[in-house]
């Protein structure tokens, strides 16, 4: 355990010095206080708006760290040899995924602290202590964006970063279209496209599940029920995922 | 499947590695049926061309890369079992590390990555940055390191926790004279503590010095293992004798100056050329015996095992 800690503290150091992580967390905060001025320009429920504008940007950034970080974790490892005095010593290869991926959920985890601390000091100085389900909708997204990471690793266990950047953009965005795909199927004519939709709706991930963001904007209950189920859902894929991920890195030649 | 080391801490049976390469992935054998010992306590060097397979033995015994078949063992132990390099160092061919940390941040990280017990671990990055000359720039990030000073850190990192057996891939390259000399110090003062050390090396004259035995790989296999003395043997290669007079002894003329002519010969041409200057009035100035060097026996290794078509094209 603490040769995993060890590496998943590393991983997240290196992580933080990288100038551009700053510059995406740089956007994100821009984006977050420019939700702000959004309120000048809206009609209606203000309030509910810059709400809605402030979670999407937080979940947006989340998202393209989480991808950016995840699709060089191990392939930079490689490309750089720093990985050969890190194998040679008696680190299994599925420590070494493991101790990485935790490494950049660790960032994630501080990333999305910073920016949901700084969304409650906005929402107190414009409006009032957002409401609890917020939170909730956090923890979701970090379940969506640990998801998404392991996704991110598992190619870059195998392929470049961009290749890996495309692979994984393409998770991401069938990820949230995965609805659309199943109700796509429901309403093929032809039988190989309904089997089509249904194989790449059960195979890939339905990011929507941990979506609460309208619950989050509108201040709407969330049924525990849900809660548990995106968290298991989350727990369950992750697992599959990231062991496929130091299955494949396993049985990887290093040259 | 353990085996009972003994006295030998790598040991290797028919190691075999193919790789595929390409688009249409070709075979290419990157090593071929290697058997190999290295003792408890020698300094064991491996020397060979570029792509001989130096590399990738030791990949596979660092478990880096997987044999294709065959076995080793390190230490008794199977080679591709983790907890195996518990008690090996290793120093890749030019070490690359994390450049944001700084050696002492690095070394800590390496410690804990063995388990070395923090105070041990302290006390000991202290000891090696102190022996390498790295105090001063402990905590300095590595960015701003040279190329010899990133070396000197990747040995550090190789003897953190007292190794039993320590794998350099070569560890002089690129270095400087006086980093050339902290390795050989640092390589001898491992075995004097009973530490085992298996190197490669294009740096013959390194490898001579230090080297109890030397393994030779060409073209992937073995074509000789042993002492200095044992591979280069007491043969002389050729005799050079410098004469005055006129009279041609035979032999190759290698240069001609107001101390007389130079020429080589084959050490059973010699006594009839000395003969031949003195019969025709002249003095023989002198007659050196040229014996064999690790390098001439490597060239020699290297023209064997061509195949006979690169020889006829003038390729070696």
């Amino acid at each position: 355990m603490n040769r995993i800690w060890a590496l998943a503290v590393n991983t997240s150091r290196e992580a933080i010095r990288d100038r551009v992580l700053y510059s995406i967390l740089f956007f994100a905060v821009g984006v977050l206080v420019l939700s702000l001025a959004v309120r000048e320009i809206t009609i209606g429920d203000q309030a509910t708006v810059v709400r809605s504008v402030a979670q999407g940007s937080i979940d947006l950034f989340g998202s393209i760290i989480a991808m950016f970080l995840g699709v060089s974790l191990v392939y930079k490892e490689i490309d750089r040899k720093t990985v050969y005095t890190i194998l040679s010593k008696p680190i299994p290869r599925w420590m070494f995924v493991l101790g990485k991926y935790l490494g950049l959920v660790l960032t994630l985890a501080i990333e999305v602290a910073l920016l949901v601390a700084l969304y409650t000091v906005l929402m107190l100085l414009q409006q009032s202590m957002p409401p609890g389900v917020v939170y909730l909708s956090m923890v979701t997204l970090m379940a969506e964006l640990m998801l998404l990471t392991a996704w991110a690793t598992l190619f870059s266990t195998f392929s470049t970063p961009t290749t890996a950047a495309a692979f994984t953009l393409a998770v991401f965005v069938i990820g949230h279209l995965a609805d659309d795909i199943w109700l796509f199927g429901n309403q093929a004519q032809s039988e190989a496209m309904q089997t089509a939709a249904r194989v790449l709706y059960w195979a890939l991930p339905n990011f929507e599940l941990f979506s609460l963001r309208v619950e989050a904007v509108h201040n709407r209950p969330v049924p525990w029920s849900r809660m548990w189920g995106a968290l298991a859902y989350g727990a369950a894929y992750t697992t599959a995922v990231l062991s496929l991920a130091m299955a494949v890195f396993s049985r990887r030649d290093l040259k | 499947m353990t085996i009972d080391a003994g006295d030998v801490v790598i040991r290797t049976e028919g190691l075999r590695k193919v790789y595929r390469t390409g688009f249409w992935m070709r075979r290419v054998v990157g090593l071929e049926s290697l058997d190999l010992e290295v003792r408890r306590g020698e300094v064991f060097g491996i020397v060979g061309p570029n792509g001989a397979g130096k590399t990738t033995t030791i990949k596979i015994l660092t478990g880096l890369q997987a044999a294709t078949s065959g076995h080793a063992w390190i230490l008794g132990q199977p080679y591709d079992v983790p907890a195996t390099r518990q008690k090996l160092g290793f120093l890749p061919e030019r070490p690359y590390f994390y450049e944001h940390l700084s050696a002492r941040e690095l070394l800590d990280f390496y410690g804990r990555l063995f388990g070395v017990e923090r105070a041990r671990r302290q006390r000991r990055i202290d000891e090696l940055l102190e022996r390498v000359d790295l105090t001063r720039f402990a905590d300095v990030a590595l960015r701003k390191y040279s190329k010899g000073m990133v070396q000197r850190v990747g040995l550090c990192q190789a003897l953190l926790h007292d190794p039993e057996l320590i794998i350099l891939d070569e560890p002089m390259s690129g270095l400087d004279p006086l980093g050339r000399a902290l390795v050989r110090d640092v390589i001898l003062e491992e075995r004097a503590r009973g530490c085992s050390v298996c190197f490669s090396s294009h740096i013959l004259s390194d490898v001579e010095a230090l080297s109890d035995r030397v393994a030779i790989i060409v073209k992937g296999r073995l074509r000789g293992v042993g002492t200095v003395e044992e591979l280069i043997g007491h043969r002389v290669r050729y005799v050079e004798l410098r004469y005055q007079g006129a009279v041609d002894p035979g032999g190759t003329l290698l240069r001609e100056d107001d101390r007389g002519r130079v020429v080589r010969l084959a050490p059973d041409e010699a006594d009839r050329a000395v003969a031949a200057v003195v019969r025709a009035g002249g003095r023989v100035l002198e007659l050196v015996p040229v014996r064999e060097t690790l390098e001439s026996v490597l060239l020699d290794e290297v023209d064997a095992a061509a195949p006979v078509d690169e020889k006829r094209m003038g390729v070696l």
